[in-house]
């Protein structure tokens, strides 16, 4: 009975440590939106800070649609998110399959260099790539985003790890049927795939539409600018002044992934735990 | 034509005949399959030779050259030397340095505990998952772009609610010698739902037998956390530890925000990564700029090394 009440009791007061600390994570963005929808934050932030607005409108807002940066700059991004999400699963797809369930020479040395490519970061890579989409003419155009991304080691080794855990014998049926590699594929393993699939979607879908140094150092091109390359061109200008406009800005940036996040959670927290576990 | 032969001669040849023919085709098919087997390989390996290979080596190439990337003089290794004796480089080393250091060794050991805590605790565990991984999903240049004002020295938040209860100010990003800490303030902030996530994934690995037996022995739960959870964590810390390492080496996107290609004010938050694009993009010394990369690259390697040896001496 006493050891109950006591288990009752400190389930009680961590429930509450992380509540509190919960809150205060969340801080900076309930902050964003009330800053987002006062009318007078734009000279001054409100002082003290308020959790609800003097006079809340949705003028900021209003302002930043109008400007139709913003919504150029997700029509951008949303372009080459797509292709480079298709273009990276897709890739790997292929190259994880192999390496799991293909006999080839020199397998294991193929598979090393892909696993080499983890360690590479993009800075050395920066000024030749940015030279070789400079002499074929491509920069300020969506394809030095969209190409390199064809690449993807931690990809490819999750997909291998996951058709290794597939049978083999799959295939041995469908080969007697006379079936070639490429269909044993399509019609045998990649129909077993979805979870696999989903977690490079996923994973492939943050890294794309996060994705900064790369960008910023190829788009001039202020039409072509992706969300965080507005972001960061509206903010290196506007500095500290806009409060209103910036947090609204920074809203508007911010909901589509969060609702995203939030219909999805369970399966991107997975996808994260295991590119996490898995890259032990 | 060999069938012809075949039908000429006894049954018994006959048969070792059409196994050698077998043979053959087996063979050539085993090549065919073979050539499909790079088929499938084709995309990613063209990827690593354009995009990773090539760049790589060019730009190791062109360390040793003055370049704009139009005119190329080779200059040997007065790159090298311009970077290794420039004052700016060293400071951007120890910013890189001294931001990465306080965010990791605050976010493994908080991020650990309130792990432990979500764990234990009966109801809501996957509320508090979802909240505090919630930092972690935006965008860092967002994330940047808001704790400009959360950290303004006179109207932001955070210094309202510390002098409010008592606790002194700061001048966060305002001032060269406090904003490396705001910097690290929205690291940890930012990683901190990462390193939950990826602890409990791993507190969830830990076989619960372990736990029962301590229990039989009379162990509390603090002694089981201390003496069954933490060792069996060892493996996670050193996987945070690298890759924590290896990302912050690489710090760029909220140092560009907060501070521009210099890492205003005063250069006090510039990284290598910032550096290397000053150089490059604002600058167009491409020589420079490569010679900066391969001096970046060979430190994340020696000290990727030097983490992989010390968290195995752990293990």
């Amino acid at each position: 009975m006493d050891q109950r009440m006591s288990e009752r009791i400190s389930n009680v007061v961590k429930f509450i440590v992380l509540l509190v600390f919960g809150i205060l994570l969340m801080m900076p963005f309930i902050w964003m939106v009330s800053v987002g929808f006062d009318r007078t934050a734009n000279i001054t932030m409100p002082f003290p800070p308020r959790l609800i607005p003097e006079t809340i409108s949705n003028f900021n807002y209003g302002i930043v649609f109008e400007n139709g940066r913003l919504i150029q700059s997700y029509i951008n991004s949303g372009i080459v998110t797509t292709c480079s999400v298709f273009l990276q699963v897709s890739a790997s797809l292929l190259a994880g399959y192999a390496f799991s369930k293909g006999t080839f020479k020199y397998k294991r040395l193929l598979f090393v260099l892909v696993l080499c490519t983890l360690m590479i970061p993009m800075e050395p890579r920066l000024i030749p790539l940015y030279t070789l989409f400079n002499s074929v003419g491509l920069l300020n155009s969506f394809w030095p985003l969209i190409l390199p991304t064809v690449i993807n080691g931690m990809l490819i080794f999750l997909c291998k790890q996951f058709f290794d855990q597939l049978p083999g014998t799959l295939r041995e049926a469908a080969q007697i049927d006379g079936a070639g590699e490429f269909r044993i594929f399509f019609t045998v393993y990649l129909p077993l795939a979805g979870p696999i699939a989903a977690t490079m979607v996923i994973l492939s879908f943050i890294w794309s539409w996060n994705d900064f140094m790369w960008p910023l150092v190829v788009l001039n091109n202020q039409d072509l600018h992706t969300v965080p390359l507005y972001l960061a061109s509206f903010s290196l200008e506007n500095g500290t002044s806009l409060g209103g406009l910036t947090m609204a800005l920074a809203t508007v940036s911010i909901l589509p992934i969060v609702v995203l996040y939030l219909f999805l959670q369970r399966y991107i927290i997975q996808s994260i735990a295991l590119s996490g576990v898995k890259g032990e | 034509m060999v069938k012809g032969k075949v039908s000429l001669n006894e049954n018994g040849i006959e048969d070792t005949l059409n196994i050698n023919d077998d043979l053959e085709t087996i063979k050539s098919k085993r090549r065919k399959a073979a050539l499909t087997w790079y088929m499938f390989l084709l995309p990613s390996f063209i990827g690593i030779l354009l995009f990773m290979v090539y760049p790589i080596v060019e730009s190791f190439r062109l360390s040793f050259f003055r370049s704009n990337g139009t005119i190329e003089t080779f200059t040997g290794l007065s790159n090298f030397q311009m970077v290794l004796t420039s004052k700016t480089f060293w400071n951007t080393v120890w910013n890189t340095f001294f931001i990465g250091f306080f965010q990791i060794f605050l976010t493994i050991p908080l991020g650990f505990i309130f792990a432990s805590l979500i764990n234990s605790i009966k109801h809501g565990q996957n509320f508090f998952k979802v909240v505090y991984f919630l930092p972690n999903v935006t965008s860092i240049v967002a994330a940047a772009m808001i704790f400009q004002f959360v950290l303004h020295p006179e109207m932001g938040v955070v210094n309202y609610a510390l002098d409010a209860i008592g606790l002194p100010t700061s001048t966060w990003f305002s001032d060269p010698s406090t904003s490396k800490w705001g910097v690290i303030l929205l690291a940890v902030w930012h990683w901190i739902g990462f390193v939950i996530i990826i602890c409990l994934a791993n507190l969830q690995a830990i076989s619960p037998e372990m736990y029962e037996a301590a229990k039989i022995d009379g162990a509390s739960g603090l002694q089981q956390w201390l003496f069954i959870t933490i060792p069996n964590m060892s493996g996670t810390f050193a996987f945070l530890l690298i890759t924590g390492w290896i990302g912050s080496l690489q710090r760029f996107n909220e140092v560009y925000v907060l501070g521009g290609p210099n890492g205003s004010p005063a250069r006090s938050i510039q990284t290598m990564g910032a550096f290397i694009y000053e150089r490059g993009f604002t600058g167009f010394e491409f020589g420079i700029a490569s010679a900066a990369t391969y001096i970046m690259f060979i430190i994340i390697l020696i000290f990727t090394f030097i983490n992989l040896k010390v968290s195995k001496m752990q293990l």
